[in-house]
């Protein structure tokens, strides 16, 4: 690929462009924009599970003080399927004036009966979440080779369940957006992973054409794919902004991001996994399903199901899959980074250390053994070589003490990839550079990307290039999602920055404009800036980034305490642009996964249906004290360009952190979130206690229905559109 | 949150008398901004209490200690001289939530805290302990509640300083009406295990002032717990111990579970078996196991058994370190 060899800032790090503003405050998120006569807007939500919402009266909200404009979220009689759906909104001077408002809304409504946890829902006798069709889905199923056959023949076979739960979106930022009107135009700031996306829905549910709306994000504090679906409360903040005719301002609280902007789906797998005496796997089996909310069957929001990759990145000869998704009564689910990959990682990579563990191979051994990607098999070396392996690995269970110490290792695939982005390059007379593109910089670093590939390109110091960024005026950009965003974006500026140089070459007559002639170049432009534009193009960019993570962590035996020591990771992404921004990158997804192996759960309450911890004092995230020392090493290979390298470093960190606990206590935690009362469990130290639920029973029963569930063929789903990346 | 008038209280007395027409009090407001918000508490009056004198100081003397109602946790926490004189109560004081509410909590406040189960914070749901007629942790998600239950409510004490003052055996002098009332810590509880709808004994009018702790000759004490996360998370169980220690042997001990009952919990059995005795792995265990002997596990909350054993060996082991 045609990346310069000799780079002065390309791989090096470059601190944020924007970190000042940030940690100064000037930096202006969505909430910190305030229009002339803004209104503030809020949602009545479903308090409810399940009701048949006959009718809202909303006269004497619309008539308090200082309400504006009281709508309902739709006209007539219809059914809400989750605690927290909502049901109508109103704008009004003041939060205060619309929290009060909201609480005179009166609302007719028959209850209907609830189901909220999977293994309830699967029951052939629970309440329908929607009533024309039962809440476990059809199947979808996939075989390769005879499965049973290659069962029989082969010298080890292990199996397991393993549970994944519902892991709730918490970006920093809660979901938000001011809308403004203004004649018939509209301007709205949106806290969104694709301003394009948010125009052309906005335009549609405002019923204007797309170019009388703009989208602004400059600043935002994370998105994680929760901001890329046209949530609801968007929807209402556009249409109270029309019926009061002023900008309405409405910023979901952390309570309300609980409940109805998206979640990773659940899962509960069934596994079996068979190898050879060598260790070379021979047959896999899963049966599983999992729950995206309310929506299943309807659509196919998130993915977390259907696009469980499996038998995820160590393929098996013979392979049966078959899969299904179930409705609750709950909020949806959405893409949340890295889609179904830390899902399906959790049971692969678990199973396949059990597997090691009865062929009595080294886990590292199997993994080289059977992933056919080259580049992780060179990272497991790297990652052994550093981690010292060979020198810390016990059978399980062998540590001594009661604080055990164990180590575990797993593997990440993605495809990522980039596509469809115009830059424009604007040089001045004083020699001075603005590059724009319509991207939106999620806090993942885009703007300084920018400036990075720019400066390497134009010649010039990052610092003395404008960057603008997460605007609609500006050249067109797709969503930020899949990491997908560094790879679709840096291509562009890549070519934009060579034509300008072109240009300039002509224009000044030097054979290079670049360096020591720069100005003098740039003052031969003439009154009237150089403008010019470029766009993504095939050879810069590409996808399939490999990564594997080490986890060094200590289990407390007596109280069932899990710290996490260490992760080491080695990661690919092709040519390093920014190293800071990368690692930093590469930090968050670990964290991120450390959370969701130790920490994150949303949990119903099956009596009253709501989510009983939409906070984060009982939804725990990992904060400082929980976050171990991390390393990264980072393959830079300019030679394969440009990869996105957002998702990958959160797939493998909780299957990783969960083999270092089955390491350490020689038993195995199977389910997601590893807590105290799980590892006590495991470890067989629990007394018998009242109403325990009969769950190996239940789980046998559920099994059983999927895989008695009709059989669909396996097609795209819906919303695919947006997410080519993952194809 | 509902609108709600201001005062600033520069008496007890005066504080007392503008509580007990519908208002609440406020010192460091962590535990009572979470009811307002939630509308759990909806007063028309709160009277802040922070500023009333005497309450601010913590005041050691060679029988006894006295600790302001309004000290900050992250000031007790950071007390040199009260760390050595009581270690086991700098530590439980270092240990509740996050650094920004240790600046602000106070001790009246951590005392006099509401329940934290969820079925009672959630907004959306009337629960025995305000007023309904279930207890929903009972037969739902109760991972979090008590052992131990004298009555229908199972929401744990999870007041660190409350375990560890217990331990201490530690006293609370109230305002009461028109004069201070001084009461145990077990009188500061015992409404909560007998009352579903009680979180302690105080009445709405009744305003903790100082708390007295003993000083006892040779006194020890020490304090642990196991929360899911390493820092800012609520404990598990926790645990506090306090004895005096004469060579090897154990005087007058107590060993307070928290966590586990709705109030501190302790087994007279246990401290009276402890007695006299020097501290092996054999004698710390036969104590957990008196502790626990009543222990009755829910569907999601039998892991606190071995949790609280293993709590207990730990913090007797810790006291005589």
């Amino acid at each position: 690929m045609p990346w310069p060899k000799e780079t002065k800032y390309l791989g090096k790090p470059t601190p944020r462009l924007d970190g000042p503003a940030k940690v100064s405050g000037r930096a202006k998120y969505t909430t910190d924009v305030a229009p002339a006569g803004m209104l503030y807007g809020a949602i009545l939500r479903s308090k409810w599970p399940a009701a048949r919402i006959r009718s809202l009266n909303l006269e004497k909200a619309r008539t308090a003080p200082g309400i504006k404009a009281a709508i309902p979220v739709r006209e007539g009689e219809f059914v809400a399927r989750y605690y927290g759906e909502e049901l109508a909104a109103v704008a009004g001077v003041s939060r205060q004036a619309v929290l009060d408002a909201l609480r005179l809304i009166e609302v007719d409504a028959t209850p209907l009966p609830f189901t909220v946890n999977e293994l309830d829902a699967i029951q052939p006798d629970a309440p329908r979440v929607v009533s024309e069709r039962p809440n476990l889905g059809a199947a979808e199923t996939q075989t390769t080779g005879d499965v049973d056959a290659a069962f029989a023949a082969s010298a080890a076979v292990v199996e397991g369940t393993f549970a994944t739960q519902v892991e709730i979106h918490h970006p920093l930022e809660p979901h938000g957006d001011i809308v403004a009107p203004e004649g018939d135009e509209y301007t709205a700031w949106c806290s969104t992973q694709g301003v394009f996306e948010a125009r052309n829905d906005l335009a549609n549910c405002l019923g204007v054409p797309q170019n009388k709306v703009r989208v602004l994000c400059e600043h935002m504090g994370g998105g994680f794919g929760s901001k890329i679906e046209n949530w609801t409360n968007r929807v209402l903040c556009a249409r109270l902004a029309r019926a009061a005719g002023a900008p309405v301002k409405l910023i979901l609280t952390r309570f309300e991001q609980a409940l109805s902007v998206g979640n990773r789906p659940s899962s509960f797998q069934k596994l079996k996994l068979a190898a050879s005496a060598a260790g070379k796997l021979t047959a896999f089996e899963m049966v599983m399903f999992g729950t995206p909310g309310h929506a299943a069957g309807a659509g196919d929001m998130g993915g977390g199901v259907t696009f469980l990759p499996a038998p995820y990145i160590y393929p098996a000869p013979n392979a049966r899959v078959k899969k299904s998704k179930l409705a609750v009564n709950a909020g949806p689910a959405t893409w949340m980074r890295a889609p179904g990959h830390p899902v399906a990682s959790f049971g692969m990579e678990s199973i396949l250390d059990e597997l090691a563990v009865k062929l009595g191979m080294d886990p590292v051994e199997i993994r080289l053994k059977n992933d056919p990607h080259e580049i992780r098999r060179r990272e497991y070396r790297i990652g052994a070589e550093k981690f010292g392996w060979k020198d810390i690995y016990r059978k399980p269970g062998a540590s001594p003490g009661p604080i055990k110490v164990g180590v575990g290792c797993a593997g990440a695939g993605w495809m990522s990839g980039g596509e469809g982005t115009q830059a424009e390059v604007q040089v001045n007379p004083d020699g001075t550079v603005e590059v724009r593109c319509g991207t939106q910089d999620l806090g993942t670093g885009s703007r300084t990307v920018v400036a990075v590939v720019a400066a390497e390109m134009l010649g010039l110091d990052p610092a003395e290039i404008t960057v603008r960024v997460g605007d609609t005026r500006l050249p067109p950009s797709g969503l930020s999602g899949g990491s997908a965003t560094t790879a679709s974006v840096a291509p562009a500026i890549y070519d934009a920055c060579e034509k300008t140089l072109a240009e300039l070459k002509k224009l000044s007559g030097f054979e290079d404009p670049r360096g020591a002639r720069w100005r003098e170049a740039c003052g031969k432009i003439g009154a009237t800036p150089l403008v010019v534009t470029g766009k993504w193009r095939e050879g810069l960019s590409t996808g399939g980034a490999g990564g594997v993570q080490f986890a060094g962590v200590e289990v407390d035996t007596d109280t069932g305490f899990v710290k996490v020591r260490k992760i080491l990771c080695v990661q690919d992404c092709g040519l390093v642009v920014n190293k800071l921004t990368c690692e930093s990158q590469l930090n968050g997804g670990i964290i991120m996964g450390i959370g969701y192996a130790l920490y994150e759960q949303r949990i119903m309450d099956a009596q009253s249906g709501v989510v009983l911890n939409p906070n984060f004092e009982t939804y725990k995230l990992p904060g400082p004290a929980d976050t171990p020392d991390i390393e990264i090493i980072l393959l830079d290979m300019p030679e394969r360009g440009v990869i996105g390298v957002g998702e990958p470093a959160t797939v493998p960190t909780a299957a990783a952190i969960a083999n270092a606990v089955a390491n350490a206590l020689g038993v195995r935690v199977t389910s997601l979130p590893i807590t105290p009362d799980k590892v006590l469990a495991a470890l067989g130290k629990l007394p018998k206690a009242a109403g325990q639920p009969a769950e190996g029973r239940m789980l046998d029963e559920a099994f059983m229905r999927v895989a008695l569930a009709p059989v669909i063929p396996s097609a795209p789903p819906s919303g695919v559109r947006r997410r080519k990346a993952y194809a | 949150m509902k609108g709600f008038a201001y005062v600033i209280a520069q008496t007890p007395e005066s504080a007392v008398e503008l509580v007990r027409n519908q208002g609440r009090f406020i010192a460091g407001g962590i535990d009572l901004l979470g009811e307002l918000k939630e509308h759990i508490a909806e007063p028309r009056l709160l009277v802040n209490v922070k500023m009333l004198p005497g309450t601010q100081e913590v005041t050691p003397a060679a029988d006894k200690w006295t600790i302001g109602a309004s000290v900050t946790l992250a000031a007790l926490a950071a007390h040199a001289e009260l760390r050595r004189m009581f270690p086991g109560l700098a530590e439980a004081a270092g240990e509740v939530g996050s650094p920004q509410m240790r600046n602000v909590a106070t001790v009246g406040g951590n005392l006099a805290q509401h329940s934290r189960c969820w079925y009672y914070r959630h907004r959306d749901i009337r629960c025995l302990k305000k007023g309904g007629a279930t207890c929903y942790a009972r037969a739902g998600e109760n991972k979090y509640h008590s052992l131990f239950s004298g009555a229908t409510c199972i929401s744990p004490a999870v007041s660190n300083l409350a375990i560890v003052l217990t331990a201490l055996g530690a006293s609370v002098v109230v305002q009461r009406g028109a004069k201070p009332a001084t009461l145990t810590m077990a009188q500061l509880y015992e409404s909560a295990w007998e009352n579903p709808r009680a979180h302690h004994s105080l009445k709405p009018a009744d305003l903790i002032l100082r708390v007295e702790i003993p000083v006892a000759a040779g006194g020890r004490s020490a304090y642990l717990q196991v929360a899911e996360k390493s820092d800012f998370d609520w404990a598990l169980v926790s645990c506090a111990a306090a004895a005096r220690v004469d060579g090897r042997t154990l005087r007058g001990v107590r060993v307070v579970l928290g966590s586990v009952a709705p109030i501190p919990w302790q087994v007279d059995e246990a401290n009276a078996f402890l007695e006299g005795k020097e501290l092996t792995g054999e004698v710390a265990a036969t104590a957990a196991d008196l502790i626990l002997r009543d222990a009755e596990p829910l569907a999601h909350n039998a892991y606190k058994v071995p949790l609280a054993h293993a709590l207990v060996r730990r913090t007797l082991a810790k006291l005589m370190a």
